[in-house]
């Protein structure tokens, strides 16, 4: 099922760029003031293989999200290109974008907020097919429907709540089965466990990993949870201030971080398996403003290891073998911030 | 480890907590007892409806109507805080016992500077302020910069007259705790302070809290629904679950041996890097609706190892020392 190294990936993003530009008053134009622009999503280049699960982290307000609507035009990039199953997303005119959208779907963070409360789930789950024309008449709409309802583990009895009526959890069941519905090939999952409790999230994690092996399901998975991406990705990147300063595959990005970011990220988890028996990273400060990006590498700012290259220069991203590569100037140096703590 | 009675600050012994809804008696807290030593932390962990922010809520006499406490005592250094007139309890509350709230934008008024917030604790509760009202001012001062620079905000002298709006959430969360410990409390209750925070932030707080604890030598409950933090920075661990304790001990016993099913399931239900390629076995079914419960184990629906006997009331059993767990396939260890 899984497609080899060499094949071409499914989903490729290259140099995807996405900004934000804020108003500007009319005094501020008259003091001939600059506009001021977020580049939430900076210059990201990344491929996804059919059958991969992509994990994405990132602390909030690095742009994950950003870039992953981005992908889907939710959000329309402002530069860059996205390449599905070899169509160039990024150029299809609306109407060919809506059906590519039945290939490209996403799943939500808050099951509260994105689900229209006046709507029964027979009618959130099957509008997608009606959108797309998926079903001849409303009596198969309605079995598809309560097929797919019985998939994600809710009752045909459900079919003609409200999500009101609904716990969290079961809504998030509800946001995966009008995911589902119109079979698509690759979804985005936004953090769609975050907001839930640790019994209902396993569930939902569960169902997330079944779903993709019954249906043969790609996603770009992304979470600020480095436990839930390590579980269940395949591969993981790792975002700062609009760019992906790390990837690879998960258990070399991982167990082995090379960006000094990843690793106070990796040491800042509090563990239930060895407590205690961790160097902690102490970054200090907060994420700088995405309106005014420091210069030089963005990550110097908090940066134990910075110097004075790493705050007038950006650095590239180089590889360190296996798929694994980093964008850090000190990267073959091969300092680590996590020392084995003695025993 | 000796268990004495001065050495307890805070006991809590059979709190019932309920809420009168039009669909009925909403018992969200029933017959939870806890005790807290002095210069310890508690963790308190559960899910969203265990009870955990509502029994704290009790104990700062926070619960109002339509809830009510409807049975238990609770004793904080010596006192019986259900017996005393609400002006005796605003002067406790605050100034021996403070409690940080999760949601740190919605805990500060928005419309008081920082500045203006810090000094309405220490107008409050600090006896040590000199009287002349100058001198009065400029202590006043001189302290809420010696907290904010305590819990680490940069340039706390300007910050002060700033509004909380214009903080990141992790200075939030950290101004608030400043707030809290302004007064010097015997008794830090920080419900979920770390729950909104990204996972930097989230380690500079409870590095902070357990750095002032160790300096103050105060006592924290920390509620929290992450066992990592638990596992991480408290001394014992306290389970919730539908309103009921259901396990309790030492930190590195609970985790490490869990005794009771849903304690296990928790554990079990926690994806990690080590577990790739292994299904994790979340528990099954939600927590059940705390209006009428039937006289049996709360987790009997969704328990893996249940059986007809637990179809009834169950107590809390010894389950080795200095642990206890709701359970009744739960016996002591004879050797450990």
């Amino acid at each position: 099922m899984t497609g080899s190294p060499d094949t071409a990936p499914l989903l490729s993003v290259e140099g995807l760029s996405k900004s934000y530009h804020g108003q500007r008053s009319l005094a501020h134009r008259l003091a001939g003031r600059p506009q001021t622009v977020v580049q939430a999503v900076n210059d990201v280049s990344f491929g996804i293989r059919r059958g991969e699960i992509m994990g994405l982290i990132g602390e909030s307000g690095c742009g994950k999200s950003t870039l992953g609507r981005a992908i889907l035009r939710l959000h329309e990039p402002t530069a860059g290109r996205v390449t599905f199953d070899g169509t160039d997303v990024t150029a299809l005119p609306e109407a060919g974008m809506k059906a590519m959208r039945r290939r490209m779907q996403i799943i939500f963070q808050d099951p509260y907020a994105s689900l229209n409360p006046r709507r029964t789930v027979a009618e959130i789950v099957g509008l997608p097919l009606r959108l797309h024309g998926l079903a001849k008449t409303p009596a198969e709409a309605r079995d598809i429907t309560a097929a797919i309802v019985e998939k994600v583990g809710l009752k045909t009895a459900h079919l003609d709540r409200y999500p009101h009526q609904f716990s969290g959890g079961q809504r998030q069941r509800i946001g995966i089965a009008r995911a589902l519905v119109s079979h698509p090939e690759f979804i985005v999952c936004d953090e769609p466990v975050s907001a839930l409790d640790v019994s209902i999230q396993a569930q939902i994690i569960q169902l997330l990993t079944d779903l993709k092996r019954e249906m043969g399901l790609t996603y770009l998975f992304i979470s600020h949870d480095i436990s839930v991406i390590g579980y269940l990705s395949d591969r993981v990147a790792v975002m700062y201030l609009g760019e992906i300063v790390e990837h690879g595959p998960v258990e070399s990005v991982l167990s082995n971080p090379r960006h000094p970011y990843t690793q106070s990220l990796m040491s800042a988890v509090p563990e239930v398996d060895r407590p205690g028996h961790k160097h902690r990273v102490r970054l200090t400060g907060d994420l700088p403003s995405p309106l005014s990006p420091p210069k030089g590498c963005k990550f110097h700012t908090r940066c134990p290891l910075a110097t004075d290259i790493c705050r007038s220069k950006a650095p590239v991203t180089e590889k360190v073998g296996g798929g694994h590569a980093a964008a850090c100037h000190r990267l073959h140096e091969n300092l680590s911030l996590l020392e084995e703590e003695p025993a | 480890m000796n268990i004495q009675n001065d050495d307890t600050l805070l006991q809590v012994d059979g709190l019932r907590t309920v809420f009168d809804t039009r669909a009925g008696t909403v018992c969200a807290v029933d017959g939870v007892d806890v005790a807290v030593r002095r210069g310890e932390c508690l963790g308190v962990v559960g899910e969203s409806g265990s009870g955990k922010s509502v029994t704290f809520g009790s104990v700062m006499g926070l619960v109002r109507r339509p809830g009510r406490i409807d049975a238990g005592r609770i004793l904080f250094d010596g006192r019986d805080l259900r017996a005393l007139t609400p002006r005796q309890m605003r002067a406790i509350r605050g100034r021996d016992i403070a409690m940080t709230m999760q949601d740190a934008l919605t805990a500060l008024n928005p419309a008081l500077t920082v500045g203006e917030q810090l000094a309405e604790v220490l107008e409050a509760h600090d006896e040590d302020l000199p009287t002349g009202r100058t001198a009065r001012r400029r202590a006043i001062r001189d302290r809420s910069v010696e907290m904010l620079g305590l819990v680490g905000i940069p340039s706390p002298g300007t910050r002060l007259g700033q509004y909380p709006h214009e903080f990141s959430g992790g200075m939030r969360q950290r101004i608030m705790i400043a707030i809290a410990l302004a007064s010097k409390p015997k008794l830090l209750i920080a419900d979920e302070p770390t729950t909104a925070l990204d996972v930097t932030i989230q380690a500079q707080v409870l590095e902070l809290i357990s750095d002032i604890r160790a300096e103050l030598g105060m006592s924290v409950v920390l509620i929290t629904h992450d066992l990592g933090v638990v596992a991480e920075h408290c001394d014992r661990v306290m389970v919730m679950y539908a309103g009921q304790v259901v396990e309790q001990g030492p930190t590195a016993d609970v985790i490490c041996q869990p005794k009771h099913p849903y304690t296990k399931g928790l554990l079990g239900s926690i994806p990690r890097l080590s577990l790739r390629g292994e299904r994790i076995h979340p528990i099954e079914g939600q927590v059940p609706e705390l209006i009428d419960l039937p006289a049996q184990c709360r987790f009997y629906s969704r328990c893996r190892e249940r059986g007809a006997d637990c179809l009834k009331l169950i107590d809390m059993q010894d389950a080795g020392p200095a642990r206890q767990a709701r359970c009744i396939r739960v016996t002591p260890e004879a050797a450990q």
